[in-house]
C-alpha cells in the first residue's frame, strides 16, 4: 500500500553532488550525447535509407517543409541563420541532381542527411548548469513563496516566509517511495496538463523531492529572451518544435528522449500533449515521447546498465486556472479539432507575466503524485519490483522476449506505449484531489443541467443569469450528497479528497465559492444576500465542473 | 522453431497439435494423467492418430517452462480454472493463441435476467485479466476437428494486435496443407467464432426440417448480418466477420453434420429434447450457451432475431416451426445493412 504524505518543507537531495547527476553528466558531454542520439536516428530510418532514391524525396521534402515552415508560419524565436542553413543544404541537393549521371550518389545523400540530424540535435539540445540550478533552488522557492502568500495589498511586502507555500501548495504521494526508487533507477514523471503554470509547478515539487533535475521539452516559442532562454536552456529545457511534422524530425526527437534515458536522465512528459481544453481530465493521451520509455527500457535491459525506469503520473489540481476562459472557449468552438493555442503571442515573457498573475492570485494548489509503475504500467513495489495487475511479479526484460531473447519489435513497442497510456489515465483519475472548488462548480453546474434536462450543453451555456440561480439549500443538499459518495469513491481508491472536504457544508461551500476561479473578471460563483447562488460566467462554470464529470457523480445531485 | 505447447486435448487441440507438428516439437498438456499417458502409449486419442513429434504431459510446470508459445484450446466453461492452475507458471515472455470458441460470463447465466457489457468477456480478455500474459491473440477459422485429423487441406486466422504474435503462430502452424493468415481484429475475430454457433444450430433445424440450399443461403447470409451487429454493439468492426472467421467458419458449421452445434439443431428437429442431445453430445455445444448469452445482452439494442427464435426454441419450449415462423414474418430491412455505409 502506497504511504501517502504530504511533504512540509523540500527535503534533500538524493544525490547530494550535482555534478553526480546524470543531467549534468549527459550534458556535459554533449558531444558523445548527440553522437549517439544521431546514430540512433540512423538506426531507426532504414525506411529513407534502404530503398534507393528515396532517401534523396525524403531530403526534398524535408527541405520543402523546413521552407514552409520558415516562409508561412514563421516565428520570432526561428534563428534568423536557419535560412542560411538550409540554402546551403538546397545547393547540396542541386549539386547531387547535376552529378547524378556520372555514378553513386548514395553517399552525399547521407551526407546531407547526417547534416540535418546534426542540424537538429545542436537546436534541440538542452544544457544543465548547476549554477543556474543552485540560484533557481534558493531563489525560486522565496518568489515563489511571496507570490503565492501575498494578495495583491501585500504583494510588496519583503519578507514572508517560505513555510507559508506549503499552506498553498500541497505536495503529496509515497515520497519516500520515489525517493527509493531515485536510487535504483531512472524517474519519468508524466503530469496532467491544464495550464501554462505547470511546468514551473511541477519544477519546484521536484526539486523539493529531492530528486536529481529533469530534462523536459518545451516549445521554441518559449525561448523568444535571451536571458530566459539561456535559463530555462541551462536547466535541462530542450527545444521541440511542433510546428515540424515531418519523420525524420520526430524521428530525432523520439531518439533524443531515448537516449537521454538510456543515460539515466530523469525526464518529464505531457502525455495529454497540450493543455485540458474542457477542464476535463485526459481522456487519451497522445502517447508520443512516452513510447520512448519503452525502448529506452529494451535498450537498458540489452545493452545498457539494466536500470529500470520507474513511471510516476502527477495530477496538478488547481482552484483556478488562468487560461479557462480562452481553452473553454476553444474547446466549446473547435470540438474535436487538433489546435494549439500556442502561438508567437505565448512566449517567454508573456508566460511569466500571466504566470505571475496566476500565482498572486491563487488560493492554492495541490501536486499529487501517483504510486510509481515501471514502463508497462505495473506497481513496483518497496525494492522496485514489478507487480503485475494480478499480483505477480514479473520481470520487465520478460515483456521483450522472443524466444528467450530480448528483441526489439516497433508494433509491440506502440502497443505496450497504449498499455502504458491507459494505466497512466486510470492514475490520473485515482489520483485527483478534490478541491472544495471543483465540487461547489459540479453542483451547481448538475442543478442547473437537471433544471433544463431537455437542453443541450450549449443552450445551457446560453441561459440568461437570472435562470441560473440555485437556492442554498438546494445547494448544499446537492453539496452533501455528491460529497457523500465522493467519500464512498475514495474509500475505493478511486479518486481522493482534500482536508477541505472534510468541513461543514456551510464553511465547505464557502470556500468553493470563494476559491474557484477566484481572479477571473467574471465571478465563477457568488451568494448574495438573499443566500441564492448565482453565477456571471456558465463558461467557466462548466469548465471547473468538468474536472468531475468521468466519475458518474451526476446522479448524486 | 522452438517447441511449442498446446493446453487440452479435445478433438480441436488433438487435431491443431498435429498440424503443429508439421513444423516442431509439441508438447500437450491433459488434465488427467491416463490421457497424457495413453497419448504418449499408444500414439491415439479419440480416434486421432497422434504424430510421433507430440508428447503429452500432466506437469503444467513442464509445459510453461518449455513452451513460451501456447495454444489453450479448452472449453469456456474450464477457461478460468485453467488460467488459474497455470497462472504461476506464466509471465510476459509466453505468448497464448486461444482456440476456444465461447464466452466467460460472469454470473450465472440460468440465475440472472439481464447482462452487463463488462459481465461478458472474450477469452483474451479473460487471459489478459487472469494472467500477467500481454502478448495474446486467438485462432479462428473454418477448422472442423475431424477433417483437420483427416489432413485435409484448410485454413484458419489468428488475430492479434501484436504482429509479433500472428507471426509466431503463422511460423509454427503454416504448411501445405493449413494456411494461416493473419488479422489485428481480435475481438472481431473472437465475437465470430463464438456467435456462428448459434446460427449452426439454426441450419442443423433447417436441414432436420427437410429445408433445401435456399433457405440455408437465408440463414447463413443473414446470420452473418446479425453477427456483425452483435460485433459492433460490442466495438468490433464488421471486416473480421467477412473472413475465415466469420463468413467461413459459418459456411463449414452450417453445412456439415461434424459440427456439434449444427448436429443439435438437427437433432431438435428431429424431435429429440435438448437435454437427450446434449447427453449424447461427447463435447460442449458452445452455441446453446451463446444463445442465452445474446439474449440476456438484448439490452444493448442489438438486432438479433435469430438468437431470439432459438431461445425461444431451447428455453421456452416453443415449437421449432413457431420459431421459424417468428422470424419470417419479421420486417425485413436492406439487404447489406450491417455495412456501415448502410
Amino acid at each position: 500500500m502506497p504511504n501517502r504524505k504530504t511533504i512540509e518543507k523540500p527535503l534533500p537531495p538524493v544525490i547530494e553532488n550535482m555534478e553526480d547527476w546524470p543531467i549534468y553528466k549527459t550534458y556535459n558531454n554533449e558531444e558523445e550525447f548527440l553522437e549517439k542520439v544521431k546514430s540512433y536516428v540512423l538506426k531507426n530510418s532504414s525506411w529513407m535509407t534502404v530503398e534507393s532514391g528515396k532517401l534523396r524525396e525524403e531530403l526534398k521534402n524535408i527541405l520543402y517543409q523546413e521552407k514552409i515552415r520558415l516562409t508561412k508560419t514563421p516565428w520570432k524565436s526561428d534563428d534568423p541563420k536557419e535560412k542560411l542553413f538550409w540554402s546551403g543544404i538546397k545547393k547540396q541537393i542541386r549539386s547531387v541532381k547535376s552529378i547524378e549521371n556520372k555514378g553513386d550518389t548514395a553517399e552525399i545523400d547521407e551526407k546531407i542527411l547526417d547534416e540535418i540530424i546534426d542540424f537538429y540535435t545542436k537546436e534541440m539540445v538542452a544544457n544543465f548548469k548547476p549554477s543556474s540550478f543552485r540560484f533557481a533552488q534558493k531563489a525560486l522557492p522565496y518568489v515563489y513563496s511571496r507570490l503565492i502568500n501575498s494578495f495583491p495589498q501585500i504583494l510588496f511586502k519583503v519578507f514572508s516566509s517560505v513555510d507559508k507555500l506549503y499552506d498553498r501548495m500541497k505536495i503529496q504521494g509515497d515520497i519516500d517511495h520515489i525517493r527509493k526508487l531515485q536510487e535504483m533507477g531512472t524517474i519519468v514523471v508524466v503530469p496532467t496538463h491544464y495550464s501554462n503554470l505547470d511546468s514551473p509547478t511541477i519544477g519546484l515539487s521536484l526539486n523539493n523531492l529531492g530528486l536529481p533535475a529533469f530534462t523536459y521539452g518545451a516549445g521554441v516559442n518559449l525561448f523568444t529572451i535571451k536571458a530566459l532562454s539561456n535559463f530555462m536552456h541551462n536547466m535541462g529545457a530542450y527545444k521541440v518544435d511542433r510546428r515540424r511534422k515531418h519523420r525524420l524530425y520526430i524521428e530525432t526527437l523520439k531518439s533524443y528522449s531515448t537516449i537521454a534515458l538510456t543515460k539515466d536522465v530523469n525526464s518529464l512528459f505531457y502525455p495529454g500533449g497540450s493543455r485540458s481544453h474542457s477542464g476535463e481530465l485526459e481522456e487519451k493521451l497522445k502517447l508520443g515521447l512516452l513510447g520512448t520509455v519503452i525502448d529506452a527500457q529494451r535498450i537498458n535491459l540489452k545493452d545498457g546498465n539494466g536500470k529500470k525506469i520507474f513511471i510516476i503520473p502527477a495530477t496538478l489540481n488547481y482552484h483556478y486556472v488562468l487560461e479557462a476562459k480562452k481553452l473553454i472557449e476553444h474547446h466549446l468552438k473547435d470540438q474535436g479539432k487538433e489546435q494549439y493555442l500556442e502561438d508567437e503571442n505565448t512566449n517567454t515573457y508573456g508566460l511569466l507575466k500571466r504566470t505571475y498573475k496566476v500565482i498572486t492570485s491563487n488560493p492554492g494548489m495541490t501536486i499529487s503524485f501517483a504510486p510509481a509503475m515501471d514502463v508497462f504500467g505495473n506497481r513496483v513495489d518497496e525494492d522496485g519490483n514489478s507487480i503485475s495487475a494480478v499480483g505477480k511479479e514479473v520481470k520487465v526484460a520478460d515483456y521483450f522476449k522472443l524466444n528467450g531473447k530480448i528483441v526489439r519489435d516497433v508494433q509491440r513497442d506502440s502497443q505496450y506505449t497504449q498499455i502504458l497510456g491507459e494505466r497512466i489515465l486510470q492514475e490520473f483519475k485515482e489520483n485527483t484531489v478534490v478541491l472544495s472548488s471543483n465540487l461547489v462548480a459540479f453542483v451547481a453546474f448538475q442543478i442547473i443541467r437537471k433544471r433544463f434536462k431537455q437542453f443541450s450543453v450549449f443552450e445551457i451555456l446560453g441561459l440568461p443569469q437570472d435562470e441560473t440561480k440555485i437556492a442554498e439549500l438546494e445547494f448544499k443538499i446537492g453539496i452533501d450528497h455528491v460529497r457523500d459518495r465522493l467519500k464512498v469513491l475514495e474509500r475505493e481508491d478511486k479518486i481522493l479528497l482534500s482536508e477541505e472536504l472534510e468541513l461543514p457544508t456551510e464553511e465547505l461551500m464557502i470556500s468553493g465559492i470563494e476559491k474557484v476561479g477566484s481572479s477571473h473578471p467574471k465571478y465563477v460563483l457568488k451568494k448574495n444576500k438573499k443566500g441564492e447562488i448565482s453565477t456571471q460566467s456558465m463558461k467557466l462554470l462548466y469548465y471547473y465542473h468538468n474536472k468531475l464529470s468521468s466519475y458518474g457523480l451526476e446522479d448524486y445531485v | 522453431m522452438k517447441k511449442v505447447g498446446v493446453i487440452g486435448t479435445g478433438n480441436f487441440g488433438l487435431a491443431l497439435a498435429n498440424l503443429l507438428a508439421l513444423n516442431c516439437e509439441v508438447l500437450i498438456y491433459a488434465r488427467r494423467e491416463e490421457i497424457a499417458n495413453k497419448i504418449n502409449t499408444e500414439r491415439e486419442h479419440k480416434g486421432q492418430t497422434i504424430n510421433e513429434k507430440v508428447r503429452a504431459t500432466n506437469n503444467i510446470e513442464e509445459i510453461a517452462t518449455d513452451c513460451k508459445l501456447l495454444f489453450p484450446i479448452v472449453p469456456s466453461s474450464n477457461f478460468k480454472e485453467m488460467l488459474e492452475k497455470f497462472n504461476p507458471f506464466l509471465n510476459p515472455e509466453h505468448i497464448l493463441i486461444h482456440g476456444t470458441k465461447g464466452l466467460h460470463i460472469e454470473k450465472d447465466i440460468n440465475e440472472v435476467e439481464e447482462l452487463n457489457k463488462t459481465e461478458v468477456l472474450t477469452m483474451s480478455e479473460l487471459i489478459l485479466r487472469e494472467t500477467s500474459v500481454v502478448r495474446v491473440g486467438c485462432i479462428a477459422g473454418p477448422n472442423l476437428a475431424k477433417e483437420l485429423s483427416n489432413k485435409e487441406i484448410a485454413g484458419t486466422v489468428i488475430a492479434s494486435r501484436y504482429n509479433e504474435v500472428v507471426r509466431e503462430g503463422k511460423k509454427a502452424l503454416n504448411s501445405s496443407i493449413f494456411r494461416v493468415y493473419g488479422s489485428n481484429q481480435v475481438l472481431g475475430v473472437e465475437l465470430a467464432s463464438v456467435l456462428k454457433n448459434y446460427i449452426a444450430i439454426a441450419a442443423g433445424m433447417l436441414e432436420g426440417l427437410g429445408y433445401g440450399d435456399n433457405s440455408k443461403a437465408l440463414l447463413i447470409t443473414r446470420g452473418m448480418a446479425e453477427m456483425v451487429f452483435f460485433g459492433k454493439a460490442f466495438g468490433a468492426s464488421e471486416k473480421a466477420f467477412m473472413g475465415l472467421a466469420g463468413i467461413g467458419d459459418l459456411m463449414a458449421t452450417c453445412n456439415s453434420k461434424l459440427s456439434r452445434n449444427f448436429r443439435v439443431g438437427y437433432n431438435l428437429a428431429k424431435g429429440k429434447s435438448i437435454d437427450e442431445i446434449l447427453e449424447d453430445l461427447s463435447e460442449v455445444a458452445e452455441g446453446i450457451k451463446t444463445v442465452k448469452v445474446v439474449k440476456l445482452l438484448a439490452g444493448y439494442g442489438f438486432n438479433s432475431p435469430l438468437a431470439d427464435a432459438l431461445h425461444k426454441v431451447i428455453y421456452e419450449d416453443w415449437e421449432i416451426k413457431q420459431g421459424l415462423d417468428y422470424v419470417m414474418n419479421l420486417p425485413v430491412s436492406d439487404d447489406t445493412d450491417f455495412f456501415s455505409s448502410n
